[in-house]
């Protein structure tokens, strides 16, 4: 079942008076419950793909629809309904609410929305997520008390907090040292495989790409290769038009 | 909403130079209000208490006019114009007695008049003469304390001053009245001057004594009437001395007496009579300037005065009433003028505290940009953002608004203790009294606090305006 679906995305940015064009007209679709990485080295557009992935940016031009929800039209509330409902979030800089401890960063994005969850029901669930992360010595500490590996476990917890279909992950490991960057990841690998939560997370690392059910590598703004298990992934959505590789550069070809 | 006070109160503690920037300032604030308003308060109660309980009442009748009146006479630019007398008297008197919670009445006559020795004319001073009758004001108004002499007595012709007004003659002139002296007052009223002599028959001091008040001088109204030119003229016989007559046939009246007249308060037994009556000056006894009434509380008082209004004009009577501070004119609006300018400059200080907080709130927002785009990328909406800086302010505005209450009271507390004295008129009008000593109104104190949560709110709309702009993508952006 497709839970992402990318067509024809263009991005430019202005900068000064010249104009960058970050996404050059990329198409692919995602299927549900798999662990996507979005391979490239920087710049070439996997933070902006994944930041239109995730609602936090619009394309240019193109069709982003998450969940079977086109978000073109959609009203800053209702994209940010959208993200709070759908979509978790895992960043570079893990992010967290400086003046909150680990307990209360998890507990937040429930705050936010209109469902009200029993408190019962909300403690335990966010008991069982800060046992999963490995956190529970640490939950009344404040991030400024933790270590860049337990907050980007914290992060994790609080991107799966509202059960989301999707967590997005920008570069999740690429401020932590190898051996914790290895840990998160078979933590996030491992939520995926038993909450059958898609992963998507942007990488340069081919050491982390090799984890991943599906790869979409790209350059300059362009997808190159477009693989699931070991498959050409263009099929997933075979009537996407713009799907650009270049000669030589990978499976995904132009329908 | 638990959430939301967590984080307002733990980033007040996170970002301390920043709180206590703003909070000092709204402290400030508060202290500035409830202090500035203790003194307003305190001088305004104090004034109206004086005023109603010493010269005023709480009802002031007068004849209306063009010019603004009040007790101390008319104030017209540049002149002093004759106060009308009040029109239909007993009728306006028989009214304004029967209004429910009118417990006293009084007339009055004021007046002004150059003060002297009746031996040495060169020896001068000034009065304000308060005409009155002695049956009935005394009974309204027990504001008079006898240092010496006595107070006057009805139908008696005197006058009485007060203490401190003869220790600044004295020291101004090197000269002051003694008691049981006559001396001669010469009225300048629109009539021409007038000349009396009156008997110095009490030195008094005011239980509420000020400088401001001190240079009124208390007559019997006939004096106050004749140098003011409230005058009949009527035909009566007129018995003068053999002496008198035989000058009287050597020379021409305007050579002796001139433009003056004089009236001998103490006239010689008469030896002989003019055979042609003569028309000749008496006061007009039904003639009042004002009348002042006290009622049973002060807040029957507003009631009374309108029906009052209504009633004259329905009657068609030329006659005004209005409250204490109708009555007290000059020195009432000194405090409304005070009260102009200490809201002037607090709106000054709003303005200024306002800026200043933007700024420090605007620094902040700056700083939690990447917090605020967190925030909005995991799901808060704009309005989550707008009430949690809301909170934020509000929070700052309480706790250190609550400080600057509790900081007033001390300084309150510290200046009633240190017995400060007033050492002017200006400070004296102030104080409310010799001594200052503040009083905390509540509603001054509720209004202090909503007035900085109003400036705090104020304050922030800017930067929560700039705290709105920040779009979710920025949490993807920092390092």
């Amino acid at each position: 079942m497709t839970i992402v679906e990318l067509k024809d995305v263009r991005k430019v940015y202005p900068l000064g008076k010249v104009e960058v064009e970050a996404v050059k007209g990329v198409s692919f679709c995602i299927e549900k419950g798999d662990f996507v990485s979005i391979a490239g080295p920087s710049g070439s557009g996997k933070t902006t793909i994944l930041n239109m992935i995730g609602c936090v940016d619009r394309p240019t031009t193109g069709d982003v629809t998450i969940s079977g929800k086109p978000t073109k039209e959609l009203k800053d509330r209702d994209l940010t309904t959208l993200r709070h409902e759908t979509l978790g979030f895992i960043f570079q800089s893990f992010n967290l609410i400086p003046v909150l401890n680990v307990r209360e960063n998890i507990e937040f994005p429930l705050l936010l929305g209109r469902e009200r969850v029993a408190k019962k029901e909300k403690d335990q669930w966010i008991d069982y997520l800060i046992e999963e992360v490995g956190l529970s010595q640490w939950k009344n500490h404040k991030s400024n008390e933790l270590s860049g590996g337990q907050r980007q476990r914290v992060a994790i917890a609080r991107a799966l907090v509202t059960r989301p279909g999707i967590v997005l992950a920008d570069e999740p490991t690429a401020n932590l040292d190898s051996h914790t960057g290895e840990q998160i990841l078979e933590l996030m690998k491992k939520i995926n495989r038993e909450m059958e939560t898609t992963f998507i997370f942007s990488t340069h690392d081919a050491k982390i790409v090799g984890l991943a059910d599906h790869i979409i590598r790209l350059r300059d703004g362009l997808i190159t290769e477009n693989v699931r298990n070991g498959q050409d992934a263009a099929a997933l959505c075979a009537d996407l038009a713009g799907t650009s590789v270049p000669e030589g550069g990978g499976a995904a070809p132009r329908s | 909403m638990p959430v939301m006070l967590r984080i307002a109160f733990r980033n007040l503690l996170e970002h301390k130079a920043k709180s206590l920037i703003i909070g000092v300032l709204l402290a400030l604030g508060v202290v500035i209000l409830v202090v500035g308003n203790a003194f307003m308060d305190t001088a305004a109660k104090g004034v109206k208490d004086t005023f109603i309980g010493n010269y005023t009442g709480d009802i002031f009748v007068s004849a209306k006019a063009k010019s603004p009146i009040s007790l101390f006479g008319m104030q017209s630019m540049g002149q002093r114009d004759a106060t009308p007398v009040i029109p239909d008297l007993e009728r306006v008197q028989a009214k304004l007695q029967s209004l429910p919670g009118v417990t006293g009445t009084t007339s009055q006559v004021t007046g002004f008049a150059l003060l002297s020795h009746k031996s040495n004319e060169s020896d001068q001073g000034f009065a304000l003469l308060f005409g009155i009758d002695p049956a009935t004001y005394y009974k309204l108004f027990d504001n008079a304390v006898v240092i010496e002499g006595r107070l006057l007595r009805p139908g008696e012709e005197g006058m009485l001053m007060s203490k401190a007004m003869i220790d600044k003659m004295q020291k101004d002139a090197q000269w002051s009245p003694k008691l049981g002296e006559t001396l001669l007052l010469t009225g300048m009223g629109t009539a021409g001057f007038k000349i009396r002599a009156v008997p110095l028959v009490g030195i008094i001091s005011f239980k509420t004594d000020s400088e401001a008040t001190s240079f009124i001088s208390y007559a019997d109204v006939t004096t106050v009437r004749l140098l003011n030119g409230m005058t009949l003229g009527n035909d009566e016989d007129t018995p003068i001395t053999a002496e008198q007559k035989s000058l009287l046939a050597a020379t021409s009246e305007d050579d002796m007496f001139g433009a003056e007249t004089i009236v001998s308060a103490t006239p010689k037994a008469p030896a002989t009579t003019v055979a042609t009556p003569r028309k000749t000056l008496q006061a007009d006894n039904g003639a009042w300037h004002f009348l002042l009434a006290r009622v049973k509380s002060p807040a029957m008082a507003g009631p009374a005065v309108a029906a009052l209004n209504v009633w004259f004009a329905s009657e068609g009577i030329e006659a005004q009433a209005g409250d204490w501070k109708a009555a007290a004119g000059p020195f009432a609006k000194s405090i409304d003028v005070l009260r102009v300018v200490f809201n002037i400059a607090i709106i000054i200080v709003a303005i200024v505290a306002v800026i200043i907080m933007m700024n420090t709130l605007v620094i902040s927002v700056i700083e939690r940009t990447g917090e605020i785009g967190t925030m909005r990328a995991l799901g808060a909406q704009k309005g989550f953002v707008r009430r949690m800086f809301l909170f934020e302010t509000l929070t700052i505005a309480g706790v250190f608004g609550l400080l600057g209450m509790l900081l007033s009271f001390a300084i309150i507390g510290i200046l009633g203790a240190a017995h400060i004295v007033a050492g002017n008129p200006f400070l004296e009008i102030l104080f409310a009294g010799k001594v200052l000593s503040l009083s905390v109104n509540p509603a001054s104190v509720a209004w202090s606090l909503v007035l900085v949560g109003m400036v705090a709110v104020i304050a922030h709309l800017y930067p929560v305006s700039l705290a709105l702009k920040v779009e979710p993508v920025r949490a993807m952006q920092t390092e």
